[in-house]
C-alpha cells in the first residue's frame, strides 16, 4: 500500500467530535496504536487502517495529581487520577481516570486489585474533544 | 519496545580535559550579573582545553549544547554567536538539543566524531541559563526567570497533537517512577518518603564538600536552625512540603545558570594532544542511548533499561565492576531508579543503601557525588558534563574534601530529559 500524507490527527479529533474513540490497526501484525499514527510500532508496518477501539481498559497503576502535576483547568474534570492504561486492544498509554481520589486508591491498592476495570469516555476540553477514562464500579 | 543493537567505535576515544563553571544564579550576585554566553561557554572550553594541554587550534570542531537558547539566551543558532570567544575562529560547530539530557548527549556527539575518524580532537560544550535570562534588545543585561515562564516553555517538551491533549504524560514526569518502584518492589509510602529524604540529604552532604555546588548547606543544619534535632523530622515538615504525590521540595531541581566542556581525542594520539598532562586519560568504553516519548506508560523506567541493555551489550562492562554512580535527578527519584536498573544497587535494595547513607560520597556506594540537581543545581544542558566533570576529578582523584574513599576506576552516567531521552555511558581510567 501507498504511504498517503494523510491528516491522521485531524481525523483522530473529527472522530471524536461524532462520538467515536479511533485508532490504527495494522494490517500485517494486528496491532493497535492509540492514539493513531502513520506506523506500527511492533512491526514496522504503514499499511494501517482506521479502527474504533471498545473502551475497555485496564488500569495498571495510579498517580494521584499534587501541586505539581495538576492545571486549574483540570478541576472540571472531578475527582481523578493518572496511572498506565491497556487498551482492551493491546495498546498502553499514561492516561487520566475519573473517580479515583486517594481514598479510592487507597481501598483498590489495600484490596489489591491492580489492575481495575476503566472505560474511555470522551472529554470536552476548550476548543476540543479528548480522551479520558472512567473507573468501572463493581 | 523496539531495541537497537550498537556496535563497537571504529577506534578507542578517550577523555583528557574538563571545564566547569560554578553553578550559579547569575543575576544576584554583581560579580556576575551580566555574563554572556560567549563567557560562561568560552570559561569551561578554555578550561577543558587547558586540562586537556592543548591549544584550541589543535581542537577540530565543537559541539554546542543547550536546551533553552531561544528562551535563555534570545538565540536560534547559539553556536554560532559564541565562535569567536575561544580561539576557533572559522571551525566548524554544530548545536544540539536534547533538553536535560543535552549534556550526556554532548559524549555521545563527540565520541563518535571521532571514533569516525573524521576529528581527531573534539571539544563538546555545554551551557544554560536556566535563571537568569537574556533581555531582548541588549548586550548583555539578564533578568531573573519567573516560574510562570518556565512552565511555560517547559510545555513545549511535550508532543502537541496528542501529549498535552491527553493531560497525563507530562503531568507523571514527578512521580511516575515513586509509583513504579513502591509498587514493584512492595515497599510502604513511609518508606518511599523516607527514601526520596535521604537522597535529598545525602545529595547535599555531598554537595557541602563541593566548591562549585550551588546550594552547601547541610540539611542538619538547616533542619538545627528550624529548630529540629532530628534531621528526618525536618524532611517530613512543612518546611519540605509534598509538591506532587510523593515528591517533595527537596527533590525538585535548583535550577540555576552554569557551562562545563570536554575534550576528546583518540586514544592512539593521546600523547601528542596531552604534551606534558601527567593525569591519565580515561576511556569512553561505550555509549547506550533510547528515546521513550511521556504518553508512553513508565517511559524513564523503560528508556533506562533499554539505554544500559545496550552499554552493558556493547562494552561486555557487568554492573559489579561499576565503581561510581551518577543519574541525571531533576526529580530525585531519578537515583534511586536508575542505579538499581543499572545494577550498581542490588534489586529491592536500594532504597535500604540510600537510608544508609551508604550511597553519600563517603559511602560504599557513591551516587552523584557533586550534589546532583537538587543541591549542586540544575543549569539543564550543562548539567550532564558538570557531571563529568566531577566523574573525572574524583578518577584523577582529585576530588578533594569530597573525595571518595577509594580511587574510582569505573563509572557510569545517566542522563535523561527532554520527554524522554536517556543517554548511558561507561567510562575508565587507562593505566
Ligand atoms: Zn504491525
Amino acid at each position: 500500500m501507498a504511504i498517503v500524507l494523510e491528516k491522521v490527527v485531524e481525523t483522530f479529533y473529527k472522530n471524536l467530535e461524532e462520538g467515536k474513540i479511533t485508532g490504527k490497526k495494522c494490517t500485517k501484525c494486528g496491532a493497535v496504536e492509540f492514539p493513531p499514527v502513520y506506523a506500527c510500532n511492533s512491526c514496522g508496518c504503514w499499511d494501517m487502517e482506521w479502527v474504533e477501539i471498545s473502551g475497555k481498559a485496564k488500569m495498571h497503576s495510579i498517580v494521584m495529581p499534587a501541586p505539581l502535576s495538576s492545571k486549574p483547568e483540570y478541576k472540571a474534570l472531578g475527582k481523578f487520577a493518572y496511572g498506565e492504561i491497556e487498551l482492551e486492544e493491546g495498546s498502553r498509554l499514561n492516561g487520566v481516570v475519573r473517580g479515583i481520589n486517594k481514598k479510592k486508591r487507597q481501598e483498590i491498592l489495600a484490596k489489591g486489585q491492580l489492575p481495575v476495570d476503566v472505560k474511555a469516555a470522551i472529554y470536552q476540553r476548550d476548543g476540543y474533544k479528548t480522551v479520558v477514562f472512567d473507573l468501572v464500579e463493581e | 519496545m523496539n531495541q537497537t543493537k550498537v556496535n563497537k567505535y571504529l577506534r578507542s576515544v578517550s577523555i583528557i580535559g574538563v571545564g566547569c563553571t560554578p553553578f550559579m544564579y547569575t543575576v544576584d550576585k554583581e560579580e556576575t550579573n551580566g555574563l554572556t554566553d560567549g563567557e560562561m561557554f568560552g570559561y569551561a572550553a578554555l578550561k577543558a582545553m587547558e586540562d586537556a594541554g592543548v591549544n584550541p587550534q589543535d581542537v577540530d570542531f565543537y559541539f554546542h549544547g543547550e536546551a533553552s537558547p531561544l528562551n535563555g539566551s534570545n538565540y536560534l543558532t547559539p553556536n554560532i554567536q559564541i565562535a569567536n570567544w575561544f580561539g576557533m575562529k572559522g571551525k566548524a560547530s554544530i548545536h544540539h538539543s536534547e533538553a536535560c539530557c543535552t549534556g550526556y548527549y554532548a559524549i555521545e556527539e563527540a565520541v563518535n566524531a571521532v571514533a569516525s575518524g573524521k576529528y581527531n580532537c573534539v571539544l563538546s560544550g555545554c551551557v544554560e541559563f536556566g535563571d537568569g535570562v537574556a533581555v531582548p534588545g541588549h548586550p548583555y543585561k539578564r533578568e531573573k526567570m519567573t516560574m510562570e515562564r518556565f512552565l511555560t516553555t517547559t510545555a513545549w517538551l511535550y508532543d502537541r497533537a496528542y501529549t498535552r491533549s491527553l493531560m497525563a504524560g507530562q503531568e507523571l514526569i514527578y512521580d511516575d517512577a515513586a509509583e513504579w518502584y513502591k509498587r514493584t518492589r512492595g515497599i510502604t509510602d513511609q518508606e518511599m518518603d523516607d527514601t526520596l529524604n535521604w537522597m535529598c540529604i545525602n545529595n547535599r552532604r555531598n554537595a557541602s564538600k563541593n566548591e562549585l555546588a550551588i546550594e552547601r548547606t547541610p540539611y542538619e543544619d538547616i533542619a538545627k536552625e528550624k529548630g529540629f534535632d532530628n534531621v528526618m523530622d525536618y524532611m517530613r515538615s512543612p518546611y519540605n512540603p509534598k509538591m506532587g504525590d510523593f515528591l517533595r521540595a527537596g527533590g525538585l531541581e535548583l535550577k540555576c545558570d552554569g557551562a562545563a566542556a570536554v575534550i576528546v581525542c583518540a586514544t592512539d594520539m593521546v600523547d601528542k594532544y596531552m604534551g606534558n598532562k601527567s593525569h591519565k586519560p580515561i576511556e569512553v568504553l561505550g555509549v547506550g542511548c533510547a528515546a521513550v516519548e511521556a504518553s508512553n506508560p513508565h517511559f524513564e523506567v523503560r528508556a533506562t533499561e533499554e539505554a544500559i541493555r545496550q552499554v552493558y551489550e556493547v562494552t561486555g562492562v557487568k554492573p559489579e565492576e561499576i565503581d561510581l554512580f551518577y543519574a541525571n535527578d531533576f526529580i530525585i527519584t531519578s537515583h534511586l531508579i536508575a542505579a538499581e536498573i543499572a545494577g550498581y544497587l542490588p534489586y529491592g535494595e536500594g532504597w535500604k543503601y540510600i537510608c544508609e547513607g551508604r550511597t553519600a560520597y563517603d559511602g560504599d556506594k557513591p551516587i552523584n557525588t557533586n550534589g546532583g540537581r537538587t543541591s549542586f543545581g540544575h543549569a539543564h544542558a550543562a548539567s550532564g558534563l558538570a557531571d563529568l566533570y566531577e566523574a573525572v576529578r574524583q578518577m584523577r582523584g582529585e576530588a578533594g574534601e569530597g573525595q571518595v574513599k577509594f580511587t574510582p576506576k569505573t563509572t557510569m552516567l545517566r542522563g535523561y530529559g527532554g520527554a524522554q531521552n536517556i543517554c548511558t555511558y561507561i567510562i575508565r581510567t587507562i593505566d
